[in-house]
């Protein structure tokens, strides 16, 4: 859905496309039809359209408050114990790769338990410890 | 662009003291990239005010939005909506956001959180440099692009003066002497006759010297 959205009362004067000062805006004549377009990588949302249209046809609104596009959708990795939200599973797969050894899906606060747990059912061997605590 | 750097807390909060409603307003387009005035910060500055340490524990109730220009008369008109109970308006824009925003809310209070700072240009990530003072009489073209008069401390026309040492101003170590920038440039250029000539006295009555200055659309498009 475009940003730059009008209303029924665009008569299609153009009056949009000759006052934009960023080239935003465009139209094509083409057999019987008139069609308008707009550039929003272009569009400084200066409102100059808005302004000048004579039939108060543009809906600046949605260019002020605009719906969310999604750019991105992705696995999520959560805490093997209590479902929190950690990483996606490609920085995982990163993580994994930079410290060469896989990374347990674990929050804060159960790798620290899961360290502990370590702990007690160890005997002071701190080596095997801290590989246990990474 | 136009920057601005925000007030110290103590001071907004001491210039809201007297309202319980607030709307902390931001301001979309310049100082959202300077970083100082966007959604985001009012959206902080409505956190940080709300810390015990202010207002004796006691703080008021802030609301937080933000319209994509706040100098834009009849796009405030048009489109702001303030929530109906609001005492005052903490405005994250500029100087010219806040009087737009005084002038079109007569009678609510508009107060500034902002100290609008500089135009400036973004010299590397985070850092915004100086590098216009609007002065209505542009020179850039015979100083080889580089202001004199925003970036000179003493605004020379034939610099540099005594202070300039190692490329540097006397004012500080870290600030480059804009004439010796100048006379670097016009080197590359292979333009040093244009630091030949000497500047004649400068008009001042484009800058504030001629008053507020007000600038007509319509007039400043020559080609239409």
């Amino acid at each position: 859905m475009s940003f730059f959205r009008i209303n029924e009362r665009c008569n299609g004067c153009l009056a949009c496309v000759q006052n934009c000062p960023a080239n935003a805006l465009d139209y094509v004549d083409e057999g019987n039809k008139r069609r308008l377009f707009h550039n929003m990588s272009l569009c400084a949302r200066c409102g100059q359209c808005w302004r000048i249209c004579p039939e108060q046809a543009i809906e600046f609104q949605h260019l002020l408050k605009g719906d969310w596009d999604e750019v991105a959708s992705m696995d999520l990795i959560r805490c093997s114990v209590c479902g929190e939200p950690l990483y996606t599973m490609r920085f995982g797969e990163d993580l994994a790769h930079k410290l060469d050894h896989d990374v347990h899906a674990l929050c804060p606060e159960h790798r620290q338990s899961l360290a502990l747990v370590a702990w007690k059912n160890l005997v002071p061997g701190k080596t095997e410890v801290k590989e246990l605590k990474r | 662009m136009i920057t601005g750097k925000l007030k110290p807390l103590d001071e907004i909060a001491a210039s809201i003291s007297r309202y319980r409603k607030i709307l902390i307003l931001g301001c979309g387009t310049c100082v959202t990239v300077s970083l100082s005035g966007g959604d985001r910060a009012a959206e902080d500055l409505a956190r940080e005010l709300a810390h015990p340490r202010f207002f004796d524990g006691n703080p008021p109730a802030f609301k937080v939005d933000t319209i994509l220009r706040q100098c834009e008369k009849d796009l405030v008109t048009a489109y702001l909506d303030i929530p109906p109970d609001t005492e005052a308006i903490l405005s994250l824009a500029c100087g010219a956001g806040v009087q737009t925003l005084a002038e079109v809310f007569g009678t609510m209070p508009v107060i500034p959180g902002l100290n609008t700072t500089f135009l400036g240009a973004l010299d590397e990530p985070g850092i915004l440099r100086e590098k216009c003072y609007g002065c209505g009489d542009c020179i850039l073209a015979s100083t080889g692009g580089i202001c004199p008069v925003a970036r000179c401390a003493k605004r020379l026309l034939n610099g540099p003066c005594g202070g300039s040492s190692n490329g540097k101003c006397e004012i500080s170590k870290e600030i480059d002497c804009a004439w010796q920038l100048i006379i670097d440039r016009l080197k590359a250029l292979n333009r040093l006759d244009e630091y030949e000539k000497l500047s004649p006295l400068k008009d001042w009555s484009a800058d504030r010297g001629g008053g507020p200055r007000s600038l007509d659309k319509a007039e400043s498009v020559p080609f239409r």
